[in-house]
């Protein structure tokens, strides 16, 4: 028992040492290069690594040479058995206005060991308040939206594109 | 004889030791492997002014029209981008008094038989002219006016001809301060789609236009494809967006249509 809780107590020490060590900047940038091909590149953001988790602050998002939103703020945590993304003050840009409102609070991102098929997103902002899982394996993403008021009165076209839950909200489902 | 230390303790932080060293070990591999530059956004820079719609195939003629070649670099304009503003005359003796879209008051008076911005005036009709060039006849109507039927269709034998009709609208500062302010009255008005052939954007597609509204006055028709906006080719949306984004400071705007496969030129004066 003695030597299972020591070999546990190395293994977390080592997994730890490793998390801090590893250059997540560079990792960061590795990522970068995989979403590209879809057209996503994050431009004029400045990355630093805060030994356990990775902040990006003031970025630019661009898709297809779009300039698209921008964000103020970004915070990676990779711990393995739980991971998360949350990114805050995130500002649409004006070509986006006519399907939403372009102020987003906040989006939280997450996945943990204990629930492994699926990568679950929370966000809140004009548009009201959305939540999003993606499972893995059958590859399957399903959004629930609860629209602010603003969402529902000026923004009826894009809703049109959503299924009307029993819930009064709205509903999202797409393989890919 | 004394301990001098707890083996137990230091056997466990020379562990500890060589678990960091190796954890640290692994890390520079990966920083080795792993790229230490992010992505950069690469933007095609192009500079294309406008109205000056230079047609690369003139360029590429053969050996044996070196001479016409020649005077086709040294105009570089095309027939679209010239204003007929009156006309003097009938057939083959008058003059004419010609512009180009992008200095409308620089007018000049060409007579039948010579030669404006590498085009030959060959003769003049009520309410157009002929120019010719590397034998292809080119039919320019007169600014504002009402084509009669019989003159578009008369087409001089064994000649190709090639006819660009162009319309010119005025369109006020304010409607597009309007537009640019409240882009979804834009939408209100006009749904575009891309035209794809294969991955490839070519054109953007009008599939609605609301009648009666101020789109609808802008000589836009439902199902016609705009393939170019002063010049620049519309391959993406980011070209029309930019085009959107700088609209302000635009004073005159060109786009090219195709309807009913033909292509067809708009021209807007912006004030």
């Amino acid at each position: 028992m003695v030597k299972l809780a020591k070999f546990i107590g190395y293994f977390l020490f080592f997994i730890i040492a490793l998390m801090y060590f590893t250059p997540k900047v560079s990792l960061y940038y590795f990522a970068e290069t995989k979403v590209e091909p879809f057209g996503v590149v994050v431009t004029e953001e400045s990355v630093v690594d805060n030994g356990l988790r990775l902040s990006l602050k003031d970025a630019v998002i661009t898709f297809k040479s779009i300039e698209s939103a921008e964000v103020k703020n970004v915070d990676i945590a990779i711990f393995g058995l739980y991971n998360s993304i949350d990114v805050s003050s995130v500002t649409l840009a004006s070509t986006v206005a006519t399907f939403l409102p372009t102020d987003i609070k906040n989006i939280n991102i997450s996945y943990s060991i204990l629930d492994p098929l699926n990568i679950l997103a929370s966000a809140s902002g004009g548009f009201g308040e959305a939540n999003a899982k993606v499972n893995i394996l059958d590859k399957k993403l399903f959004l629930k939206l609860s629209p602010s008021k603003l969402m529902s009165k000026k923004y009826r076209s894009t809703l049109r594109n959503l299924n009307k839950s029993e819930d009064g909200g709205y509903e999202y489902a797409k393989t890919f | 004889m004394q301990k001098l230390s707890n083996t137990s303790m230091l056997k466990i932080i020379s562990r500890l030791l060589i678990l960091l060293v190796i954890a640290k070990v692994i890390s520079l591999v990966v920083l080795y492997i792993l790229p230490n530059e992010g992505v950069e956004l690469s933007v095609e820079e192009s500079y294309q002014p406008k109205y000056q719609r230079v047609d690369f195939k003139n360029m590429l003629i053969s050996a044996s029209k070196q001479e016409a070649k020649k005077e086709v670099l040294k105009s570089g304009v095309n027939i679209t981008n010239m204003i007929l503003k009156g006309l003097y005359g009938i057939k083959d003796s008058g003059f004419i008094i010609v512009a180009l879209k992008s200095k409308p008051d620089d007018t000049e008076i060409v007579e039948v038989g010579s030669k404006y911005e590498g085009y030959e005036l060959i003769e003049i009709r009520r309410r157009s002219v002929i120019f010719r060039k590397n034998q292809t006849n080119y039919t320019l109507d007169l600014q504002n006016a009402k084509v009669d039927p019989k003159y578009t269709k008369e087409r001089p034998k064994n000649i190709n001809t090639t006819t660009v009709p162009t319309t010119q609208k005025v369109v006020s500062k304010n409607d597009i301060q309007h537009y640019a302010k409240n882009p979804k009255d834009i939408w209100r008005e006009i749904s575009i789609v891309e035209v794809k052939e294969g991955k490839e954007i070519k054109g953007f597609k009008v599939t609605r236009i609301k009648p009666n509204s101020k789109m609808a006055t802008l000589g836009l028709k439902k199902n016609d494809i705009i393939i170019k906006a002063n010049n620049v080719v519309l391959k993406s949306y980011r070209d029309a967006l930019k085009l959107y984004s700088n609209i302000k400071d635009i004073d005159v705007m060109q786009i090219v249509v195709i309807r009913d496969g033909v292509e067809k030129e708009i021209v807007y004066e912006i004030n």
